[in-house]
């Protein structure tokens, strides 16, 4: 038990901070929410999934889980998370540049804004590609679809934050060269 | 987006092409302005958000891995004697709808035939309801495992590697699309070459066992190449810079800490100096991107 333990602490230290950057951008930036959900999923792993999957397998069993919380969330209502996420937001404690951290932060709440502009589906798959590196198939077993649409899929989201990305620029141009 | 390749190259960047379409497309890249900029912005989608950072403290992590632990878990057993009892169950309906309708049928063949339509009354298996859907938020794992092995197996967890070899053209987070023709020729070329020779230095110092003899003359070789790449590597970065090459400036920016670290070693290094620098090297995912650079500055001066 003390060494299913240890593997599962190794595991959890390893893949938390993953996996709560990948519920934020699913979730839009709500980090405390993120959070929450990372340690509910390893929870029920922990509860009722560990020692009876290799533990290669639990990294998308605990992507797959945690998927679904966020669905979850999708539909309940955003109202009841949103002021406390500000609160927190408020409170976190700043980087000692300002400049560099206020860059920073506009730059993630853009890339967040962004992502939420997609279906679901494809931000799911373009997230675990892009920040967790997992191939076509890997995806395609996390989200129990097909490689081709995962393929697709990707495709079509970074299509589309392509063309949205170029408006932005586009616009951002007119307004440094007419300022209103 | 017009051109048809465009869908390829996002395959490509995610190496997820076979070898031979990897160099169709790279092919089709070099003369195709379009797909090129579609790379570059595929790329650069991919830096931000690769880069996006998390706010989470390490207290906030430890915290929630004391409760996770603190909170009992199900043992294995109840849920495989939960799972046959269910199994028990739904054999058992079978069993007893089928012997239902077999008495029925066994019934109605040994009636009178103007008694043969009550035979028609006989009540329709009812499906055993006993295999439920899981609910959504929890998915059962791998039933395969769950059969064939219950208790995990003990042998080693295929973890993720941290650095991984690139495919076929994959590219990660952070490197240079196609190198644009801003600067001269020379200067490329001399780009390729220092890639390559760094990517030699490193792969040569990742190799160093520390554990024997001569430890101490093979890292003083690497640290005196080591020492000559530095000062190209600053000049290669700052004609870079000039030329507005940011791609390539990046890329020799990270590599020059690491350069400096290998020779700034002492004559005797400490086996976790040495350690500390292979693990920067192995997170910093150095030596795969030297080595798609210097491969695509040259294939750009062919």
């Amino acid at each position: 038990m003390a060494s299913e333990d240890e593997e599962f602490t190794m595991l959890f230290q390893d893949f938390y901070p993953s996996l709560c950057r990948f519920l934020e951008c699913l979730l839009g930036g709500r980090a405390p929410l993120a959070q929450d959900l990372a340690q509910e999923s390893f929870l029920q792993l922990h509860r009722t999934a560990w020692g009876t999957m290799p533990v290669g397998e639990a990294r998308f069993w605990l992507y797959r889980v945690a998927r679904n919380m966020a669905i979850n969330e999708f539909r309940k209502s955003h109202t009841r998370y949103r002021l406390f996420d500000r609160v927190v937001e408020t409170m976190r404690p700043r980087a000692r540049n300002p400049e560099q951290e206020y860059e920073t932060q506009e730059r993630q709440t853009l890339v967040l804004e962004m992502l939420q502009t997609l279906p679901e589906d494809q931000r799911t798959a373009l997230l675990l590609r892009e920040q967790e590196q997992l191939s076509y198939r890997e995806i395609g077993q996390v989200l129990n679809v097909s490689e081709s649409k995962v393929k697709v899929d990707i495709f079509r989201a970074r299509a589309s934050l392509r063309e949205r990305w170029s408006r932005i620029s586009h616009v951002n141009h007119v307004n440094h060269v007419n300022p209103v | 987006m017009n051109c048809s390749f465009t869908e390829k190259i996002s395959s490509l960047i995610d190496g997820e092409l076979s070898t031979a379409e990897a160099r169709e497309v790279e092919r089709h890249l070099v003369g195709c302005n379009e797909c090129q900029l579609v790379r570059a912005d595929f790329l650069n989608l991919r830096s931000q958000i690769a880069g996006f950072e998390t706010s989470l403290a390490p207290a906030v992590q430890n915290r929630a891995l004391k409760k996770i632990l603190a909170t009992p878990r199900r043992t294995p057993a109840r849920g495989f004697a939960w799972s046959f009892g269910t199994q028990a169950a739904a054999f058992a309906t079978l069993v007893v709808v089928a012997a239902i309708i077999g008495f029925l049928i066994y019934k109605s063949s040994n009636t009178p035939a103007n008694d043969k339509h009550l035979a028609v009354q006989t009540p329709t298996p009812v499906p055993a309801a006993s295999v439920e859907p899981k609910p959504e938020a929890s998915p059962s794992p791998n039933k395969d495992n769950e059969q064939t092995a219950p208790k995990r197996t003990p042998s080693p967890a295929p973890k993720k590697p941290l650095v991984r070899e690139p495919k076929p053209g994959e590219q990660f987070a952070a490197i240079p699309s196609a190198p644009e023709p801003v600067r001269s020729a020379d200067a490329q070329t001399m780009t390729a070459l220092h890639f390559e020779k760094s990517e030699t230095l490193l792969v040569a110092f990742r190799n160093v066992r520390l554990n024997e003899p001569g430890t101490a003359s093979e890292v003083a070789y690497e640290r005196k190449r080591a020492q000559q790449l530095v000062l190209q590597n600053m000049m290669l970065r700052r004609q870079a810079d000039a030329a507005g090459d940011v791609q390539i400036s990046s890329l020799l920016e990270s590599l020059e800490p690491i350069l400096i670290d290998i020779s700034n070693l002492p004559d005797k290094p400490d086996k976790d100096a040495v350690r500390v620098i292979r693990q920067r090297v192995e997170r910093k995912n150095i030596v795969p991107l030297l080595r798609v650079n210097s491969t695509a500055l040259a294939r750009a001066l062919d």
